[in-house]
């Protein structure tokens, strides 16, 4: 089966959009109209200019071009995506993994550490850490990701606990393979690919709250665009100059609906395999 | 009908369970005989003696002060103005001060005047020595010889008037008021004499003050009969309540706003020069910013213009060092420094400065200063200087450069503004040497400037003529050292309705609005 | 496992949970670089004054020793003063967590109200326009980052048609001139203790933006899940069965088909009730509402850290013990959960 008839027709259009973003965000010094705007150089003789060429999403109050703007604001979104899941799963997998193949007094202990977590509202969490922390693009990856790894914790420790009675691993305990080794060689591949799945489909909800975060005047630091700031920065406009926060809010909640479609269709593509 | 009027009427149609009886009615029962303000931030202390922030603006006109600042404006000079204080005279030396009080007025409580009065509460804020208690430092003693008369005695001389005509620590406060804790006075409790006095207080929500029947001075025509201090934080919804004349008065709108609202008929946009000043101090503790030159360079590539244009909307005015005009003390002719990007670059070929790494500190969600910060950087990147913005909260802000120069940042941009109107306290806060940085926060030392400082305030009681010249050489030096960029004058803008009448802003006050004088058109 | 000691586990786990978080606070509260002493000198102190306010706060004392002394005080409910106001907190409490717990309780049946009913209106017609548009609804509805959102709403329905109040939790024409007697700091509820109609009205209409905001997300969450859940169900045996007895589509998903559903929506229930507590730093500092997520985010900004603590606690407590209470009815409903 190709990946486009998995994916079907909604999926594909989905994957599109995501590597449309990507596309932008990558070459964005190349496609973004204004590169140099885009990445924070003020041109204030044409502030607050309606959308009309050459600014085909006008301008803000600093004169840049909001396309270009926009553009740039997909490199801190995307990246800060696609970081909160990978430094969650950085932080989830081992201790889902030691917690499950270890069991017992470690497997309490640890899954309790993520019933905390779980447990602190998720937002409030983030913002708390990210306060603590000061703004800036890492600190926000940061405070998101402490409330994201119980989720790939759990995932990893069930993971590991239906591995752990599968034959191969029962044999090459029995024949004396070492723990880590056993972990490292058989157990962690096994248990990457449904949550490397799963962590894909996260990229789209991680970022929308990187972009909660960023609102509240906590992610990267000026002039770098972000759009979580950007519609910030244009509440006060709104709606009398609306480009200011329609451009970058239409952003987020197009690519969080690609994730969240994509993510779907791989879903049904895996249920259609099963 | 046009489609959005279609809209309308069957969304109309849709909420009709929810048409709205209260909200549009607004002020049912004789509301333009209510004023009120949307103040931007709440009220955090209604102590009188303690109170040192935006509660000002409630204060001001629950309690009076001995005295009160009036500024000048064009040819006519500042003055101040007698208010429970009916007359002063000041001995030779500046040390002694007899202040006669005025006849017949009559606190919140019924009981009168008197200087026994007067004693207790200024004595009760120098006692509880909290927020701005530090203005009557120099006291020494203060005496009531007769019910009318208040003699107060100094260690030093200094311009008693204008201490009591101070927006924070000045206010007299009943004797039995004065027995109470912080906690009676923020439950909604007061102890005045001024026009007004507090009904209701909600917390974080409102104050609502009622015209005081016995006041000693005669309430205007059509003045107003309730005044509700309403917490507006949000400016979206401060500018709404406004246009749609749920509220009299706000400010802190952002200034792009401002031409769509001057065309308002309904509404009056208020512009003045503030006493607040906006302003970069550099590290003067870490190298290279301890060259003059280097520092002098950055205030050079600083894009004044620009800033005043782009982040006020052209209203605030150039700072000629740290007194803004208005303040007795203030500079026109100081040396200061036009933007100059060649001159700024031989400044750092002199030093051998090719590369630089610097950070600016300043208040998150400050659009004023992140708009300096932005224009600032694209103007140092064309000299191969790096500036990273690094916005923090002001309590973190001011933590990190209180605790270590060396590890603290390159440049921190803050606003001053004067607890009482004078020179003093801008630079003996700002610039006078430090042992422990407080708010000296360039760690700027100069014994000469230290000197010039000490000498003003000495002569400020006595000779102002000669305090004014020490002031101008401290801030000349200043300038010269580029001990900081001086950004601009904040411009005080106040929104009003149009049919709001003897609105007048006095920038000693910050936000206030003396409610008494005020009253409604028609 | 019996019940009773499934309920005895549960309840010990949430213990351990508030005492986890409460060292959580406690930590990211040491993290914060500022000085609690300058922030409770008020504002612009002199050095002399922070010097004192140390002394007051005993700011000194040693760490472990004001850990304990901390969770003794959030266990026993005293607060303390907000370092920024020295307003005593557990009196700000009394009158924000009501405002939002309001807003929780309706976004929540908001959320059920409209998720619930679409969900299985689209599992009962699958492949029709209307399964195709609810499922896009519902993925949107998941995807739309909240405070855009809640502008959006606001601009159409406040700041454009004027049909609904901008922000705010109740008219302050009706503080002023007639103000309501909070008895259970629940609007609506006083409203109608105190038989005041005009009020009831004005807080619904205040409700429903910032209500509407919050349960977007969850509604289209519930409408997902009812969906699968109930055509999971509808596929199970002794549907088909009613089905070829000839019942109508009505009485079989309602009257059949629903009631196998409550454990599914007793997780969205949770869900949702979840989300408005969290969501709510967001919603309500854009609707100005008086609640606790704008309490305390106000907190954060300005390291006023026993506010900070105290409300941070308080929203933990009230989704711990909504957990608990969900595990426990989903334990008496279906006895097999307790035995996992």
């Amino acid at each position: 089966m190709t990946l486009f008839s998995r994916l079907g027709p909604k999926g594909t259009i989905a994957l599109a959009v995501v590597a449309a973003f990507l596309l932008l965000a990558v070459l964005a010094p190349w496609l973004a109209p204004f590169p140099e705007q885009g990445a924070g150089a003020p041109n204030i003789a044409e502030k607050f200019l309606p959308p009309m060429p050459p600014h085909l999403l006008g301008t803000d109050h600093l004169g840049r071009d909001m396309l270009s703007r926009v553009i740039y604001g997909g490199r801190v979104s995307l990246s800060s995506g696609l970081l909160i899941v990978l430094v969650s799963l950085a932080v989830g997998l081992p201790i889902g993994m030691i917690a499950g193949y270890a069991g017992g007094w470690w497997d309490e202990a640890l899954m309790r550490l993520t019933d905390v977590f779980l447990a602190f509202p998720a937002l409030l969490l983030a913002v708390l850490m990210a306060a603590a922390l000061g703004p800036g693009l890492l600190n926000a990856v940061l405070a998101v990701a402490v409330t994201w790894w119980p989720w790939y914790a759990r995932m990893a420790r069930a993971e590991v606990l239906t591995l752990r009675s599968q034959p191969y691993v029962e044999a090459a305990r029995l024949m004396g393979v070492s723990n880590s080794r056993i972990l490292l060689r058989h157990v962690l591949p096994a248990a990457l690919r449904p949550l490397s799945v799963q962590a894909a489909m996260d990229v789209g909800p991680a970022l929308l709250t990187a972009s909660a975060l960023s609102f509240l005047g906590l992610g990267a630091l000026p002039p770098t665009a972000d759009w979580g700031q950007i519609v910030d920065a244009g509440r006060k406009f709104f709606p009398e100059r609306w480009w200011y926060s329609v451009a970058p809010g239409m952003a987020i909640f197009v690519l969080a609906l690609a994730f969240a479609a994509l993510g779907d269709a791989l879903r049904d593509g895996e249920q259609k395999d099963a | 009908m046009k489609r959005r009027d279609v809209l309308k009427s069957a969304g109309l149609a849709g909420f009709a369970f929810l048409a709205p009886s209260a909200w549009t009615i607004a002020v049912a029962q004789d509301g333009s005989r209510i004023l009120t303000l949307a103040n931007p931030t709440g009220f955090p202390d209604l102590d009188p003696s303690t109170s040192f922030s935006n509660d000002g603006l409630v204060l001001a006109n629950v309690y009076e002060g001995l005295t009160r600042y009036i500024p000048g404006s064009g040819d006519t000079p500042a003055k101040v103005e007698p208010v429970l204080a009916e007359s002063w005279t000041t001995s030779e030396d500046g040390l002694t001060w007899t202040f006669t009080l005025r006849q017949g007025v009559k606190f919140h409580d019924g009981t009168d005047l008197t200087a026994a009065a007067v004693k207790g509460a200024i004595e009760r804020t120098m006692k509880i020595g909290g927020g701005a208690a530090f203005i009557w430092g120099a006291v020494t003693g203060i005496e009531a010889p007769d019910p009318q008369t208040v003699v107060i005695t100094l260690s030093s001389p200094q311009p008693l008037d204008m201490i009591a005509a101070a927006g924070f620590a000045a206010w007299i406060i009943s004797p039995a008021a004065q027995a109470q804790d912080s906690a009676w006075f923020n439950a909604g409790n007061d102890g005045g004499t001024g026009p007004f006095r507090i009904d209701s207080y909600e917390p974080g929500q409102r104050v609502i003050a009622s015209r005081f029947a016995d006041h000693w001075a005669q309430a205007p025509d059509g003045g107003f009969d309730k005044v509700s201090f309403e917490v507006v934080e949000d400016s979206v919804l401060a500018q709404n309540m406004l246009e749609g004349g749920q509220a009299d008065w706000t400010y802190g709108l952002p200034y792009d706003n401002l031409e769509s609202l001057k065309a308002n008929p309904d509404l009056t946009v208020v512009s003045n020069p503030s006493f607040e000043t906006l302003f970069g101090l550099y590290n003067t503790k870490r190298a290279p910013l301890d060259k003059v030159k280097v520092r002098q360079a950055l205030s050079l590539a600083f894009p004044y213009d620009d800033v005043i244009s782009a982040g006020t909307a052209g209203l605030g005015s150039r700072a000629y060092g740290v007194l803004p005009q208005g303040i007795w003390g203030h500079d026109p002719d100081a040396p200061i420094p036009n933007t100059d990007l060649e001159a700024a670059r031989a400044l750092l070929a002199e030093e051998g400065v090719t590369s630089l790494d610097l950070t600016m500190t300043y208040a998150t969600s400050d659009p004023l200063e992140q708009v300096a910060g932005e224009l600032w950087k694209a103007n140092l990147e064309q000299l191969g200087i790096n500036l990273t913005l690094q916005p923090m909260a002001w309590e973190a802000q001011w933590e990190m450069a209180k605790a270590d120069p060396a590890a603290a940042q390159d440049i921190f941009v803050m606003y001053w503004w004067p607890t009482y109107v004078t020179p003093y306290d801008y630079l003996v806060s700002l610039f006078r040497s430090e042992e422990a940085p407080n708010y000296n926060l360039g760690y700027y030392a100069n014994p000469e400037v230290d000197a010039l400082i000490d000498s003003g305030a000495t002569l400020a009681g006595t000779d102002r003529a000669g305090a004014e010249a020490a002031f101008k050489a401290a801030q000349r030096k200043i300038v010269e050292e580029a001990a900081a960029v001086f950004i601009l004058d904040k411009p005080n803008i106040h929104v009003t309705r149009a049919d709001l009448q003897g609105y007048v802003d006095n920038p000693a006050y910050g936000h206030v609005v003396f409610a008494d004088s005020l009253s409604r058109k028609g | 496992m019996g019940l009773g000691r499934y309920l005895l586990r549960r309840l010990a786990l949430s213990a351990l949970v508030v005492l986890g978080v409460t060292f959580l606070v406690f930590v990211a509260a040491q993290v914060v670089p500022s000085d609690p002493a300058a922030l409770y000198a008020g504002p612009r102190p002199t050095a002399a004054q922070i010097e004192k306010a140390r002394a007051e706060l005993h700011l000194d004392a040693p760490l472990p020793e004001r850990f304990a002394s901390f969770a003794v005080a959030m266990a026993s409910g005293d607060f303390g003063v907000s370092y920024k106001s020295r307003r005593p907190i557990a009196q700000d409490l009394r009158a924000y967590l009501p405002a939002t717990l309001e807003l929780a309780a309706v976004s929540t049946l908001l959320a059920l109200i409209i998720g619930i009913p679409a969900g299985a209106m689209s599992a009962a017609r699958r492949g029709s326009w209307f399964d195709r548009a609810g499922g896009f609804g519902a993925i949107a509805a998941v995807a739309m980052p909240t405070f855009f959102l809640a502008m959006l709403l606001q601009a159409i329905f406040a700041q454009s048609l004027g049909l609904l109040p901008l922000s705010g939790r109740l008219s302050r024409e009706i503080a002023i001139s007639a103000p309501l007697e909070t008895v259970t700091g629940f609007t609506l509820i006083d409203a109608v203790l105190a038989g005041r109609f005009d009020v009831l009205r004005d807080a619904a209409a205040h409700l429903i933006l910032p209500a509407l905001t919050l349960a977007a997300y969850p509604a289209g969450i519930a409408m997902r899940l009812t969906r699968s859940a109930m055509i999971e169900i509808l596929g199970r045996r002794h549907i088909l069965a009613v089905r070829a007895l000839g019942l109508s589509p009505a009485r079989i998903l309602f009257g059949h088909a629903l009631p196998n559903a409550i454990c599914p929506a007793l997780t969205i229930l949770g869900l949702s009730f979840a989300y408005a507590l969290t969501g709510a730093v967001l919603v309500e500092i854009i609707f100005a509402w008086p609640g606790l997520g704008r309490y305390v985010s106000e907190a954060v900004l300005s390291k006023d850290f026993p506010v900070i603590a105290a409300a941070t606690f308080v929203v933990t407590l009230c989704y711990v013990a909504m957990n608990l209470v969900l595990d426990l009815v989903q334990a008496l409903l279906d006895p097999r959960v307790a035995l996992q």
